[in-house]
């Protein structure tokens, strides 16, 4: 078999993950806390039989999905005026309990559940140093402040709730994304330092639209263009089978 | 090819963005409407490569590992729940929640809603009500020869009746508040119904800690920002357009990959 249109396959398949990727990134793009991923690829290198007239092995190299890394750079943040609304600018994630064991997002939209405990929108509890943070009709004016510290006021007097967990990781990239802007990891989470908590905003998607854009049309035009090598492969396949085939007259 | 689904999953979430936004800027002047916004989260992910998955036996691990998206969904329509500006009425049946609270009203099949919409009137009974008739809890009736009414900051109704000139106390107005009041159920009408994820209604007084003050003489008007609503519009519809571009993009390739075949 040709190797060129197997070669020609593996890149068509690549282009077919890199499309999936982009199309993700961008329907993601409002998504809070969201991180733009890229499709990363590999060379794979097979040995074959030299062909006629040659000596010594030949390689031929195909392409193939090495891994998709995921860009962990701050997204901007924007003022929504929602008091639990919260955004993290720096590294770390909020901790939150899930049925299936401690998730981390970034996506910093809470609200209260009936028993006033501070929630995601799926209703998983958001953690601070001692478990699920309560907040009671009594507690007015409530306060995050950019370290995380959670107070009120009650009845005109002060009171400090709780404070924030926020977790951070020794490697980012190698949590696993859960849907729900939820990762889970096997790793150990620290309590991070130097990152600051604004409250009444939210870290937006840091998708760039341009550079998706961009990425989406070289990934059309590289499909395009090993599309036709299989063509004009295809093309000399069957002249060869015309031209040598001929019966003579 | 994923790319044609996970588009069209941007392409929904955006028209319920658009869509949240034309009701914000629909209920511009509603008195008491709070605005909403939709709040999206990314959709499962297809592991074709655990991140952490081993790579050989000497212990190398997959850095990263393949995961793959597949969208976006709306997570919530959240409501914002903060105060709306005052606007002068001279209306002495307006009435106004400064700080937290809802007026508890009685609605025709008898059971209870909430509203942050004090632009009430009078039944033909004389019962304080609301503009579509719905009786204003605890009722209130006012005297038919009332020549003033009064509604002070703690949310005690005095009348003056002619030939009498000390006012009569005739009632008094409560608040309810809810743990979380971003869980309450709009059923339009400006009404809105306790839900298990809102948590009880507790009554009480205006005025006491952690209950607003009523001001007689005001309506509370919606808090949607005009500049904020126009803006998210022109982010929702260029979101919009880019996930059409990728549907463009996926339905080229594919005619492309149908020509190979020839």
């Amino acid at each position: 078999m040709d190797n060129s249109l197997l070669v020609s396959l593996s890149q068509q398949l690549a282009a077919y993950r890199s499309m999936d990727v982009i199309a993700n990134n961008l329907a993601n793009v409002s998504t809070p806390g969201f991180k733009r991923e890229s499709a990363k690829f590999e060379e794979y290198v097979t040995h074959v039989a030299p062909s006629e007239g040659q000596t010594g092995q030949q390689s031929v190299s195909f392409v193939k999905d090495a891994g998709v890394a995921r860009d962990i750079s701050q997204g901007s943040i924007e003022t929504t005026g929602a008091p639990l609304d919260l955004a993290i600018n720096g590294k770390g994630f909020f901790t939150v309990q899930t049925p299936n064991g401690m998730r981390y997002t970034r996506d910093g939209h809470f609200t209260l559940d009936a028993n006033g405990q501070i929630v995601t929108s799926e209703g998983y509890a958001l953690q601070g140093d001692s478990g699920a943070i309560t907040i009671t009709p009594d507690d007015q004016n409530i306060q995050i402040g950019r370290d995380g510290t959670i107070s009120s006021i009650v009845n005109g007097i002060g009171n400090q709730i709780g404070k924030l967990q926020v977790s951070a990781f020794a490697d980012d990239s190698a949590l696993t994304k859960q849907g729900d802007n939820l990762y889970s990891t096997t790793q150990t989470p620290t309590v991070a330092a130097d990152s600051t908590i604004k409250q009444g905003a939210l870290e937006s998607s840091n998708v760039q639209p341009v550079l998706e854009i961009s990425h989406m049309i070289e990934v059309m035009r590289a499909y395009q263009a090993t599309a036709s090598l299989s063509q004009s492969q295809e093309d000399l396949t069957r002249q060869a089978i015309d031209k040598l085939g001929a019966m003579p007259n | 090819m994923r790319a044609l689904s996970i588009a069209s999953t941007g392409m929904l979430a955006q028209q319920t963005n658009v869509e949240v936004i034309a009701n914000n800027l629909a209920n511009m002047n509603t008195t008491g409407f709070k605005e909403q916004r939709a709040e999206f989260t990314d959709l499962l992910y297809q592991n074709v490569e655990t991140p952490g998955s081993q790579t050989s036996s000497q212990g190398t691990y997959a850095p990263a590992g393949i995961q793959i998206g597949t969208g976006v969904k709306t997570g919530a329509t959240y409501r914002i729940t903060t105060q709306g500006d005052l606007t002068s009425t001279s209306n002495p049946y307006d009435v106004a929640v400064q700080g937290s609270g809802y007026f508890r009203i009685q609605q025709a099949d008898g059971t209870d809603g909430y509203t942050r919409a004090g632009n009430f009137a009078l039944s033909p009974q004389g019962q304080l009500v609301t503009q579509d008739g719905n009786v204003v809890q605890p009722g209130i009736a006012i005297p038919a020869n009332t020549v003033s009414v009064t509604i002070n900051a703690q949310g005690q109704v005095n009348a003056t009746v002619a030939g009498n000139a000390t006012p009569q106390t005739v009632g008094q107005l409560e608040l309810d508040r809810f743990p979380n009041e971003a869980g309450l159920n709009a059923i339009g009408g400006n009404i809105f119904l306790e839900t298990p994820a809102s948590g009880s209604p507790q009554a009480g007084v205006p005025g006491s800690p952690g209950y607003g003050t009523i001001q007689q003489g005001f309506l509370e008007t919606s808090n949607v920002n005009s500049v904020d609503e126009i803006t998210a519009l022109i982010t929702a519809q260029r979101a919009y357009e880019m996930n059409s571009k990728v549907i463009t993009a996926a339905d080229q390739m594919l005619q492309q990959t149908s020509q190979m075949a020839q």
